[in-house]
Order: structure tokens, then sequence, then C-alpha cells
């Protein structure tokens, strides 16, 4: 894996060259659109991000893993894991720490520990993503926020299942 | 997202009326550092990729790439335009891999040239196989639980491939019946 980017990064500015494409402006060329974007995203990302630290340190996660625990207890996710299913959503770096909280409290080998891997690993930060992708656009329908989400719980219940047949 | 922002904003608020009213303010500042500071690592991002991806442009790399995958990519998209086509493609092929802080750019590239054409479709495809694409590899995980003594860090991959490969499919297809009827009628904007 590791030496996946060197090869990519080698193999593709080799192949430049032999078009005799100039590196070094064609490179610099492509950061100059770096500053736009993010300063067109900033709005956007600070927004989001407020809202999630709002909404994981206001005690609401908690409550709504409360009251969806159940229900995904049902669908065969663990009770435990019902904050990652939730938090993932809005927040990447939130969702990261409570899979490593459950690795180290539960045993790196344990069911939990593989299906939060395996919930982690499946789910996207949509929220965040749609906010990022969405940012300039005029009108933004729910519709594929909504897919998006619906998809990730689906993969969180078929990792779950997996995790224990597998 | 203005109804969800609204009601989230408004009830957490209320918890912390309720019973943390000091701790408000800490966790708006908090979270408004969070967004500067992840900036500053999107920003990091940014500038490796798309200088990568101006690189792979000027070579006409990308070009090839599209032209090969075209028949597939414009029916997915349903659309014309090879450039958006091409950083579509890079996108969902960075996100398959997983490789960190590519695919949003290349992915934010793509949904505006679909969206200054008016392919809503397009854009939307592209987020859903973003945000519920395949997962080849999810790094994160399995150096985590290397960490913590794990015998087995791999063996959550296949799960996790599969469960994803089920969830895309889904993904795709409800975007396809969510929006069935050709959308070729021109939009006002």
């Amino acid at each position: 894996m590791s030496l996946l980017f060197p090869l990519l990064f080698l193999g593709v500015f080799a192949f430049a060259l032999c078009r005799k494409v100039k590196l070094y402006d064609a490179f610099s060329e492509g950061v100059k659109g770096a500053v736009p974007l993010l300063l067109s995203l900033f709005p956007s990302l600070a927004a989001v991000l407020i809202l999630s630290e709002l909404f994981s340190e206001s005690g609401l996660s908690e409550m709504l893993a409360r009251l969806l625990a159940p229900v995904l207890e049902a669908l065969g996710v663990p009770k435990e894991l019902a904050p990652l299913v939730l938090i993932k959503p809005f927040s990447g770096s939130g969702a990261m720490a409570f899979l490593n909280d459950i690795i180290t409290t539960h045993g790196a080998d344990s069911y939990l520990a593989r299906c939060a891997s395996v919930v982690y690993g499946s789910s996207e930060t949509t929220f965040y993503l749609s906010a990022l992708y969405f940012a300039g656009a005029k009108k933004v329908s729910p519709l594929p926020v909504v897919i998006a989400l619906f998809c990730n719980l689906l993969a969180a219940v078929l990792g779950c299942l997996f995790c224990r047949i597998l | 997202m203005n109804g969800i922002f609204a009601a989230m904003f408004a009830l957490s608020a209320l918890l912390f009326l309720i019973f943390d009213p000091s701790g408000f303010l800490p966790a708006l500042l908090k979270g408004g550092e969070k967004a500067v500071s992840l900036a500053l690592s999107l920003m990091a991002a940014y500038c490796v990729w798309l200088g990568f991806f101006s690189v792979m442009e000027k070579s006409g790399l990308n070009r090839l790439l599209a032209r090969g995958l075209r028949p597939v990519l414009s029916r997915l998209f349903r659309s014309k335009d090879e450039r958006a086509l091409s950083a579509a493609c890079c996108s969902v092929s960075a996100n398959l891999l997983s490789l960190p802080g590519a695919p949003t750019p290349l992915g934010i590239e793509a949904v505006r040239r679909f969206l200054e054409k008016g392919n809503t479709f397009g854009a939307n495809m592209l987020f859903v196989l973003n945000a519920a694409g395949i997962q080849l590899m999810s790094t994160t995980a399995i150096t985590f639980r290397l960490a913590a003594g794990s015998l087995t860090p791999a063996d959550t991959v296949l799960p996790t491939l599969l469960a994803t490969i089920c969830s895309a499919v889904l993904a795709v297809t409800l975007t396809f019946l969510a929006q069935k009827r050709p959308r070729g009628k021109p939009k006002r904007a």
C-alpha cells in the first residue's frame, strides 16, 4: 500500500515528461486553484463543524444514540456502536476517536472492534461531504444526502452481519 | 440542509441552556477552531492533489482515461463534458483507494462543472458514489487495531468491501430511480 503513492506520482510524472509537459509550470498552475477552492468552501466547512461540535458537546448525540440503539440492535448492529453510526455523517475525527475508544476498551480482535472498524470504514462523513460538494450550488435537494445516509446504514448492518459469518 | 441546521442547532442550544449554559460558547469556538485547523490540512492536501491532477491533465493522461471509460462514465453521469468526467473518474478512483484528501477537491471540481451545465443528476450521482462508495482499504481502522495489538488487523477488509459494494449498488440504483425522467429541459440559471 505504501508503494502506491511513489509509484503513482512517478508513473504520472514520467508519462508527463514523455509528453513534454513542463512539470513545474503544470504543477504550480494546479496549486493555484487550491486557495480559491478553499475560500469558497470555508463558510460551509465552518458551519458544519461548529454544528457537529455543538451536536456532540450538548449531549444531543448521546440522547439520540440511546434512542437509536434499540433500532440498530434489532437490525443486528451492536448497541455500543450506535454513537459511531450517528457521529460519522457529521465528523470524521469524532468517529475516529470513538472507533479507537471501542478498539482499546473491548480488545483489538473482539467482535465489537471488528464491527466498529467495518462500520467506520464503510460509512462516509455524508453531511460534511454534502456541504463541501454543494457549497456553490444555488438549490440543493436533500435527496442525494438521504440516499447516501440510507446506504451507509445498510452498509453498517451488512458489515456487522458479514463480521459474524466470515 | 437549512432545515437540518436549524433543528439541530436549536435542539443543541436548548440542551446547553438547560444543563450547561456556560459550555455553549466554548463549544462553538471549539468548532470554529476545528474548522480552521481542518481548513489548513485540507489546503495542504488540495495543493498536492490539484497540482498532481493538473500534471495529469496537461499530459493528456486524463483524456486517455476518460476516453477509455467514456461509455460507462457518460451514461453514469449523463454528461459529455470531458474535463468534468475525467475529474469525476479520478475522484471516484481516489475514493476507492481511500487516498487521503484526494477525492474531495476533484469531486468538487467535477460537481461544479456538472452544475454549470445544469446537470444536477451527474452532481448527485458523483456525491452518492463518493459518500456511499466502495472501499477497498480502510487504513485508519487497520492502523488502530494494529496499534491495539490485533493479530489479524486486516480481517475487516473483506466485510467492508462486501458491505460497501452492496451499498454502492443500491445508491446508484436509487439515484437512477429517483431521477428517472430525462432532464433535458434547460435550467433557469
